[in-house]
């Protein structure tokens, strides 16, 4: 998937966009770059492109503390271009924190001093900036335009190194009009092992779309952000919706902890319960057993049956499943997924089994922990007996045994309704590259955009919030959409 | 109308029944030959891992039945990616209904790539008598780690770093990676759609 670097160029310490590379049409953002740069953090970028423009036209570093004061109040990536012209210049540069830097009219104008930037820090720090005006390369923020055609420059650096590539379309910048697809693909038919960075003219999704199509890793956009033609996340073309999933607990067939639907003829009836849930919007829908008898698994095929002739969104089952004859029955009645949780803990062995004989997908590793003694603590048998291990070394392994999703649940916060344990799910999934499910703490509506932006969860499960009517499925969805979360509605 | 939805088991079949059921249809699970290359229309889902399901297809003797089929044939989410040449899952070989090969999520480079894809996403690019009624961009819900290319028979698109296949049509085979059975009220309007051919 194409990911959008943000850019942010300089002129007098304030974010501006020039239009087709010209300086007497600055469009002149009136916000501070290091407020800017923030942003772009909170909205999940992790990189930036930052081009002192002031330096490029003047030939001399001009806006390096301002880098520095982004570099000191956020944690991007940041390449840094613009009036970068001797060794001494690009030393000041990495000393103050760039982790790259991006040579145009230096490596026009001086190749022998762009190549020992080269050779002395390497291709992954040192960028080769490409402008191009009518197939030519332009100097000097563009003021100029040089007799080197544009294949003749690439395949001069090419040739010597060079990896990472930042090539504009200076007509397009800026005009939002369609970036120029054409020519980047050509750079790639050329070069496949190239990083290019395409950069110019977007100015919608259907562009992002059109140079996703032709192979194009990463894009730099300003001027769309700043006039907000395309959302701010680096990754808009995402489309795929978090899910919100209520959650039942059943015993002897039947739902229990008291859900309050108005309207209902038996709130103890599952089917009733997951259609209704269905039909405000329920995305999935998870049932926890806890039925104690050895009639378990009879009651509870018979109850997935029921479900699954009834309602046709996907339901997950847990609760007490222990052996891959279990995963079995809730299958083949008619669940899609099946969780395990304290079995697994005793005898992770069976996560491989289950996932080896039924596939990953449909094997959910739920995990019940509390924050002890400085660390997340796993429990099993529904919170009552500590499991002592490590909430995060658990969860590696139950995915690296094959689980294909994880449900937490932080007891700490479940039946608050404070939140989620958002920093726990955010390193949760900083771990594991499968889609996690936060459970415990819902209260209230902001709780599920925490969830999703701050702890970067893929669904949010919830109880009691929604049998009691608190809070209706649609609303929770309704107000995602409003705040910029994809879901399904 | 007779229906079968071949058991070979490898998947969610009870949905898919129950879905057939409640449009007023009586579909039969079956691995039977006969069963199948007589029915009217014949339902090839699955779940899980492409070695295993085409092991067993071979075993049931289905891989020289299904590329056979005349009648219109719905594969199902891995039943779609059988339908390919080959998968990059065990590098397997698949049943060659169609060109191409079955490609793995995680090749594709993708900072931070999720895998399984697993949930509701859109599906545009809308062609072909499946989709007759059906709005661009309608969610359906996805769950896969491996997917089928762009290609020639491409009836829908879909979205997860990077474009994929969301269903295929050529001649008499169709086929769906998301689960029209769990897709809500849109998935069953294809699942009827399919019957209705």
């Amino acid at each position: 998937m194409i990911e959008i670097i943000p850019a942010i160029d300089i002129i007098g310490g304030k974010c501006v966009r020039l239009t087709g590379g010209d300086f007497d049409s600055i469009t002149e953002y009136n916000t501070d770059p290091v407020d800017m740069a923030g942003k772009f953090e909170a909205a999940g970028f992790k990189r930036l492109h930052l081009v002192d423009l002031d330096g490029a036209r003047q030939g001399r570093i001009i806006n390096l503390d301002i880098m520095e004061n982004i570099r000191r109040s956020t944690g991007l990536i940041i390449d840094y271009g613009g009036g970068v012209k001797t060794d001494a210049d690009i030393e000041r540069v990495f000393r103050a924190g760039a982790a790259m830097v991006t040579g145009g009219s230096v490596a026009v104008k001086k190749p022998g001093v762009f190549l020992g930037w080269l050779n002395k820090y390497g291709p992954e720090k040192i960028i080769l900036g490409a402008d191009v005006k009518n197939g030519k390369i332009a100097i000097g923020g563009w003021l100029e335009t040089s007799s080197t055609g544009l294949f003749d420059f690439l395949n001069y650096y090419v040739e010597k190194g060079i990896k990472k590539v930042i090539c504009t379309d200076i007509k397009s910048d800026g005009t939002m009009e369609g970036p120029s697809v054409k020519m980047y693909k050509d750079i790639l038919d050329r070069y496949p092992g190239m990083e290019l960075i395409a950069s110019g003219g977007l100015g919608s999704l259907d562009d992002l779309r059109e140079l996703d199509n032709a192979g194009i890793k990463n894009v730099i956009s300003g001027k769309a952000f700043y006039e907000s033609r395309i959302p701010l996340n680096p990754y808009p073309l995402e489309t795929l919706a978090r899910r919100i999933i209520p959650c039942l607990d059943v015993r002897d067939g039947r739902v229990v902890k008291g859900v309050k639907f108005v309207g209902l003829r038996d709130a103890g009836d599952p089917v009733e319960l997951a259609k209704r849930y269905s039909d405000e919007g329920a995305d999935e829908l998870v049932f926890l057993d806890i039925t104690a008898t050895h009639e378990k698994r009879k009651t509870l095929s018979a109850l997935v049956r029921k479900v699954a002739e009834a309602v046709n969104i996907p339901f997950t089952v847990g609760g007490g499943i222990s052996g891959l004859d279990d995963v079995n029955a809730m299958l083949a009645n008619g669940a899609d997924k099946v969780s395990v949780n304290s079995a697994a803990v005793r005898n992770p062995g069976i996560i491989n089994s289950m996932a080896g004989k039924f596939g990953s997908q449909c094997i959910v590793l739920a995990v019940d922990a509390r924050y002890e003694n400085g660390g997340w603590k796993v429990y099993l048998n529904g919170g009552r007996i500590p499991a002592g291990i490590d909430l995060f070394e658990w969860v590696r392994e139950g995915v690296k045994r094959g689980a294909g999703e994880v449900l937490f649940t932080s007891m700490d916060h479940d039946g608050t309704r404070n939140g989620y344990a958002n920093d726990a799910l955010a390193a949760i999934d900083e771990l594991v590259d499968v889609p996690v499910i936060a459970s415990g703490g819902a209260g209230k509506l902001s709780h599920f955009k925490d969830a999703f932006e701050k702890g970067r969860a893929d669904a949010a499960l919830a109880a009691g919030l929604f049998h009691y009517g608190d809070i209706s499925i649609a609303e929770v969805k309704n107000y995602l959409a409003q705040n910029g979360i994809i879901v399904r509605t | 109308m007779k229906i079968s939805i071949i058991d070979y088991g490898a998947g969610n079949l009870f949905s898919v029944a129950s879905a057939c059921k409640n449009l007023g249809y009586s579909p039969v699970l079956t691995a039977d030959e006969k069963t199948i290359s007589r029915s009217d229309r014949v339902i090839f889902p699955g779940v899980g891992n492409a070695i295993s399901a085409m092991k067993r297809i071979r075993e049931k003797r289905l891989d020289n039945l299904i590329p056979s089929l005349q009648q219109p044939v719905l594969g199902i989410c891995l039943g779609m990616q059988l339908m390919m040449e080959t998968s990059d899952e065990g590098d397997t070989e698949c049943l060659g209904i169609l060109k191409g090969r079955v490609a793995y999520f995680r090749k594709r480079n993708s900072a931070g790539i999720k895998v399984p894809h697993m949930g509701w996403n859109i599906i545009d690019n809308l062609k072909g008598r499946l989709f007759e009624g059906i709005d661009e961009r309608t969610r359906m819900y996805f769950v896969h780690g491996y997917y089928v290319p762009g290609n020639e028979y491409t009836a829908a698109n879909s979205y997860y770093h990077g474009s994929f296949t969301a269903a295929i049509e050529k001649d008499n085979f169709f086929g769906c990676q998301f689960h029209p059975e769990k897709s809500g009220e849109a998935g069953i309007e294809i699942l009827d759609n399919f019957l209705k051919l």
